[in-house]
């Protein structure tokens, strides 16, 4: 199978052939020797050219989140070559950023107007769940088109709160 | 009480080996609750522990003894109702209660209704809790006691322009604080004249909201201070010692998440000081039980007390690892009326601990909560290590409660050594599935200043460490593994369309691929 990724902002072309545990696996050019076993507990050992790494994998968007024991990393697969299920990848771009509600909760503040322009990382509404207040930032810089919540409402996971353009 | 102490001295037995209590009820959830479960049985003193519809697969539950159903998810439908919390204790004939931390920990109200329905409350008395859990009347209980307080009003006030008053005498930049105050609530700092009005508006809105009362008070705001807490244990019987301190100067929203003792930022004599400060407070209180005095140590070395907790802290585990003193199973022995085992001279800080808060929080969005599901879990064990847990594999982390899912403590020879530990078993954690402050210390202990102890308060906002880019090896494991995993999948998802073609009846499949002459 051969695969074209994007990882830790690169883009990569892999070849990947095996079963049962031992895979060859063709990374930029290089071949790899590949044990993989995965275990009932979640995690899985890998075993790359005698090196050690006890990972998890789990699927994420468009590809997979690979813990490492130094974190994790997303291993997401870019057009043609995307294997299975997954929706196409969001895209930044253009389009408005919607902001949504996490977690259940309740809105304490409103901290901006639609119409007001904002930077990325700036506060748009704080929201009180888990017993605390947590402030709702701007993924990106731009210009509020509408907020949809109002100070003391309560909300569900996934409801839309504020879309920025 | 008095009858019990008398009982053991007479009796001859020894401090642990009575037992304090037929049945004890835990008023709490969560790690605490497991901590306490586990001092119950060591014990062998039979524990209850209580659950919301929230938490019916909870840990606690499963590890106590017996269980009691208190009511819906929201803690005040359940974990907080007085009413419900003592029904249990009645029905399962726990003859005391243990609250943990926050819930009911610093109610005084639950204090009184315990001691009025005949159930030892597992704390200081009601009127204690009541004085202390009022941040001015604390503060001037604690000047009238010698202890150096924070500069500031004694009196809470409604009063804005009295405040304001204060807060210029005092001179910007002044913290707001809500007489009612604890977690951080109806806290602001006011940097200059300008934030006043929004400062006052915002702080007395939080605490109305939060412990309905908007009083208000105004403290100087120190410079760069230190968080550093003393630990200490009162019986009834008029004798008292301090354990030491805890530094806690390293917080998010003004709340803890790195805890070390001893503070490397204390001397001897500071820390001599500070401990006979404590006392001083405990003697005047006639505090009884496991207690907590934060004081903020500013650059001058000059301790400045802050406030009292009347309950055992979430970072107990710190001391009891410095101390190797066991503080829940003492605070239990206590409340059975026992004199305290050791005097001053018997404590001693062997070595040196350092704590993390595991929070369900995602460390790279402003340590946003992140509920879920854990998916895989891995504890670091080994030497030095210990894990005070309240989850599982498969564990769902509940929307409706403080995000704390366990504490990872360490103990080393000395805080090198204690270092180099935490960095390991930071290393060997590993939870799935929901987000974890994890990466947060793996940040920290990176950090020339934590590293080299010159750390104050203001040490998460500075906090410059970023996640170092992954090496190229590390990237090549994660894309071979994603591809074997995409491999798999494909695999899968091909067998299961077969499976199904086959489980198609034949006659169709035959009929189908004949008839089209073999489309397939």
């Amino acid at each position: 199978m051969i695969l074209d990724a994007t990882v830790a902002g690169r883009e990569v072309h892999v070849e990947v052939h095996g079963k049962d545990g031992r895979y060859a696996v063709v990374l930029a050019g290089r071949a790899l020797d590949v044990d993989l076993r995965e275990s009932p507990d979640g995690f899985a050992s890998l075993l790359i050219d005698g090196r050690s790494y006890e990972t998890a994998i789990e699927r994420r968007g468009a590809g997979y989140a690979v813990g490492l024991p130094g974190g994790t990393l997303v291993v997401e697969w870019t057009e043609p070559s995307r294997p299975g299920a997954g929706g196409p990848a969001p895209h930044g771009g253009e389009t408005a950023a919607r902001v949504t509600a996490p977690m259940p909760g309740k809105m304490v503040r409103i901290l901006v107007e639609s119409g007001q322009a904002v930077q990325a990382d700036q506060g748009l509404v704080v929201m009180e769940a888990m017993k605390m207040e947590n402030e709702l930032r701007s993924p990106r810089a731009g210009r509020v088109r509408e907020v949809h919540v109002r100070e003391g409402q309560a909300v569900e996971t996934g409801a839309l709160l504020v879309v920025v353009d | 009480m008095t009858a019990r102490a008398t009982e053991t001295s007479k009796g001859g037995a020894s401090f642990m080996t009575r037992r304090a209590f037929k049945k004890i009820l835990i008023a709490n959830r969560g790690e605490i609750a497991v901590r306490v479960i586990r001092a119950c049985r060591e014990m062998g003193i039979p524990s209850v522990a209580i659950y919301s519809e929230a938490d019916r697969s909870a840990l606690h539950v499963r590890m106590a003894d017996e269980a009691r159903f208190v009511g819906p998810a929201p803690s005040r439908d359940s974990y907080l109702r007085i009413d419900r919390v003592l029904d249990a204790a009645h029905a399962s004939g726990a003859e005391a209660i243990h609250p943990g931390y926050g819930l009911l920990a610093e109610n005084a109200a639950f204090a009184r209704a315990c001691e009025e329905s005949g159930v030892t409350f597992i704390g200081p008395r009601s009127e204690t809790i009541a004085l202390m859990g009022e941040k001015t009347s604390a503060r001037r209980v604690a000047a009238e006691a010698g202890v150096p307080v924070v500069p500031g009003t004694l009196e809470a006030s409604v009063d804005a322009a009295a405040l304001r008053r204060e807060a210029e005498r005092l001179g910007f930049p002044v913290m707001l604080k809500a007489a009612a105050g604890g977690g951080g609530k109806g806290l602001r700092l006011v940097a200059s004249a300008a934030d006043w009005g929004a400062a006052t508006l915002a702080a007395r809105g939080e605490a109305q909201g939060a412990f309905g009362d908007d009083r208000l008070y105004v403290e100087k705001a120190l410079a760069r201070p230190r968080h550093v807490e003393i630990q200490v244990l009162a019986d009834s019987h008029g004798n008292a010692v301090h354990l030491f301190e805890r530094e806690c100067s390293i917080q998010r929203r003004h709340q803890k998440v790195v805890e070390e003792s001893p503070s490397p930022f204390l001397t001897p004599e500071l820390r001599g000081r500070m401990g006979a400060l404590a006392l001083a407070l405990v003697r005047k209180t006639g505090y009884c039980n496991a207690g907590t005095l934060e004081f903020l140590v500013d650059a001058e070395g000059r301790p400045h007390f802050l406030e009292m907790n009347t309950r055992l802290q979430v970072e107990h585990p710190v001391t009891e690892m410095v101390t190797g003193e066991d503080l829940v199973k003492l605070q239990i022995q206590i409340a059975g009326g026992a004199r305290l085992p050791f005097g001053q001279d018997d404590l001693e800080q062997r070595g040196h601990a350092i704590e993390c808060r595991i929070y369900a929080e995602d460390p790279e969005r402003g340590f946003l909560p992140s509920p879920g599901r854990i998916v895989a879990l891995r504890l670091p064990e080994g030497p030095g290590v210990r894990n005070d847990s309240g989850i599982y594999p498969g564990y769902e982390v509940p929307v409706h409660y403080d995000p704390l899912l366990s504490k990872l403590v360490v103990h080393g020879r000395n805080r090198e050594d204690a270092l180099q530990r935490l960095r390991r078993a930071v290393a060997e954690y590993r939870v799935l599935g929901v987000a974890t402050t994890l990466p947060f210390f793996a940040r920290v202990l990176r950090d020339p200043a934590f590293l080299s102890g010159d750390y104050d308060t203001s040490f998460v906002e500075a906090l410059s460490v970023t996640t170092p880019p992954p090496v190229d090896h590390v990237i090549e494991a994660a894309v071979a593994a994603a591809a074997i995993r995409a491999l798999h999948d494909r695999a899968a998802s091909r067998s299961t369309a077969e499976a199904s073609a086959q489980a198609a009846p034949p006659w169709w499949r035959a009929g189908l691929g004949e008839a089209h002459g073999g489309r397939r």
